[in-house]
């Protein structure tokens, strides 16, 4: 009969698909290596990984994204060869190791023809609370303050809002942007206005004739070199971490994401390369 | 007064109701004439094939679309049979009232109801670590096979159930077997019921992140077998609008991709429904 014939061939197929299951003991694990962790470091590792890949042939470097708070967990409990992770060892995660492969670091931004040079900590939490609106009241011209802020989700947002301890909602914005290059050109198009973005890509632009300034935040020059040496308040490294014993390819590929093989990588992400 | 009061509320309702539809049809046409306006200009033939590049800011979706493929593939390959099996059993071999039935039932509504994040993290702790599949498109297919079934099985009973009882009375007086006459007669015949099980089921499929992001993952390699792991349409349009920075001209693209490969799926739903399970019934 026709229909046994269909029922019986299903059979096969399915048993087919449960044999391939058991029998599949993922080999080779000498040369695989799985990277799990924060979403903000998972696009630059994975560029990373895939040129590791290109230089050492019958390697394969899996990148899964799922948050820091994954990223050390799943290392400490051997799911993951390396966690990747956007923030700080705290204090009780010793146990892993962590290595820093970039750093990044946000600075605002003002037109390049606005007088004010420098704020405080507090007048900032004024002027994105909407308590100070006007420039004149921190030593500028007298005109109304245009607000930018990131959009929702953005990692500069968080390190911003955690930086000057404020909540999102608080935040009374008039612009709302996405990446880097739409704040700028927001800031650069419209003389009263401030915004932060990613300093890599400030300086670069500031540097290439675009009508922005850079703003020193707590005293301290907003620069790359500053951000390298740990000195820029408002940045956070981007680590690695693994726990106990680590292969040898593990290690290899470590200190690949932080040569200077991959620093072009690093600044096409807007990140800050750390020098070795 | 009140003779007058009639018809203005009449108006009023009018109103109402057309707003409500202008509403829902614009917001929809928005949605689209957005995407399309701004993902038309990167599709190419390039885009579609080349590996991604640059984090997906550069390059094309090609390994993405082949993972998308995969994992879609083997969602339907476990969840049809398994759906079409339990609601054969629901209508045909057990009575509306019989507890049993209630009790599959009952669970299979509860099912539909879950958050996918529950689905993922699921999936996650089941197929990829207590069956040891890892991040995988096997993994990620039969996490989505889970999240259809109860779309499938709910759709496909009520297509059974919509088959008139003289066709199972006319086999049984033609001494048909139960299973011939379900195979020739009573599932051609609930076709209709299949494929609404089997479009909304593909759509929820095609359109999940939470759950495919602790299973497939995030890998954006052209995968080699089901056991790797690779990255789905919508996990990569999220991945560039949420995280990589001047990514969003190519979310738009693949969104505009993912859309668009909705209406060819949908097609060829129906079209190997009606070819398929038509053609037993009339011979």
């Amino acid at each position: 009969m026709m229909n046994t014939r269909h029922w019986m061939a299903l059979a096969i197929v399915a048993v087919l698909v449960a044999a391939m299951v058991v029998a599949c003991s993922r080999g080779d694990s000498e040369n695989r290596l799985v990277v799990t962790g924060s979403s903000t470091v998972a696009p630059l590792v994975s560029v990373i990984a895939k040129r590791y890949e290109a230089k050492h042939p019958g390697v394969r470097i899996d990148v899964q994204m799922g948050g820091s708070s994954r990223g050390l967990a799943d290392a400490r409990r051997g799911l993951a060869d390396i966690g990747m992770m956007s923030r700080g060892l705290k204090a009780g995660e010793n146990d892993v190791e962590a290595v820093a492969i970039a750093r990044d670091g946000i600075c605002l931004i003002v037109h390049k023809d606005n007088p004010v040079e420098g704020l405080t900590d507090e007048q900032l939490v004024a002027i994105y609370k909407g308590e100070i609106a006007n420039w004149k009241d921190v030593g500028g011209a007298d005109a109304p303050i245009t607000v930018v802020n990131k959009a929702e989700g953005r990692s500069t947002l968080e390190l911003f809002v955690a930086h000057f301890d404020l909540e999102n909602p608080q935040i009374k914005a008039h612009v709302v942007v996405g990446d880097n290059e739409q704040g700028i050109q927001t800031v650069a198009g419209n003389p009263n206005s401030i915004g932060y973005v990613s300093i890599g890509t400030a300086e670069y632009d500031a540097t290439h004739g675009v009508a922005i300034k850079l703003l020193a935040v707590g005293g301290v020059t907003p620069s790359v070199e500053n951000v390298k040496l740990g000195k820029f308040p408002l940045s956070r490294p981007l680590n690695l971490v693994t726990a106990g014993e680590t292969t040898p390819l593990a290690d290899d590929f470590i200190a690949f994401a932080r040569s200077q093989a991959v620093h072009d990588l690093v600044e096409k992400q807007y990140f800050v390369p750390i020098a070795p | 007064m009140a003779e007058r009061a009639q018809p203005w509320g009449d108006h009023v309702a009018a109103v109402f109701i057309w707003t409500a539809a202008a509403v829902v049809t614009s917001v929809f046409v928005w949605m689209l004439a957005d995407i399309v306006w701004n993902g038309a200009g990167q599709i190419s033939w390039e885009f579609l094939t080349a590996p991604t590049d640059d984090a997906g800011r550069a390059g094309g979706i090609g390994p993405i679309l082949v993972s998308t493929a995969m994992i879609l593939g083997v969602c339907m390959a476990v969840s049809v049979p398994l759906g079409v099996g339990t609601a054969v059993l629901l209508s045909e071999f057990t009575g509306t009232n019989v507890t049993f039935g209630r009790l599959v039932r009952r669970s299979l509504d509860v099912l539909a109801g879950v958050p996918s994040i529950v689905f993922g993290l699921f999936g996650n702790a089941f197929f990829c670590h207590v069956l040891g599949l890892g991040f995988s498109i096997l993994a990620g297919g039969l996490t989505l096979a889970c999240m259809v079934l109860p779309i499938l099985i709910r759709s496909t009973e009520a297509g059974l159930r919509a088959v008139p009882n003289e066709y199972r009375m006319g086999a049984a007086a033609l001494g048909i077997s139960r299973t011939s006459a379900l195979w020739h007669v009573l599932l051609p015949a609930a076709a209709p019921g299949i494929v609404v099980g089997l479009v909304l089921g593909v759509g929820r499929a095609i359109a999940e992140t939470a759950a495919l992001l602790f299973t497939s993952g995030y890998v954006d390699r052209m995968p080699g077998s089901l056991f790797d792991s690779g990255r789905s349409l919508s996990i990569h349009i999220y991945d560039l609008s949420m995280n990589v920075a001047g990514g969003s001209a190519n979310a738009y693209a693949s969104a505009l991709v993912l859309v668009a490969l909705l209406v060819p799926i949908n097609a060829g739903i129906s079209w190997v429904a009606d070819r398929w399970l038509h053609r037993r019934l009339v011979r």
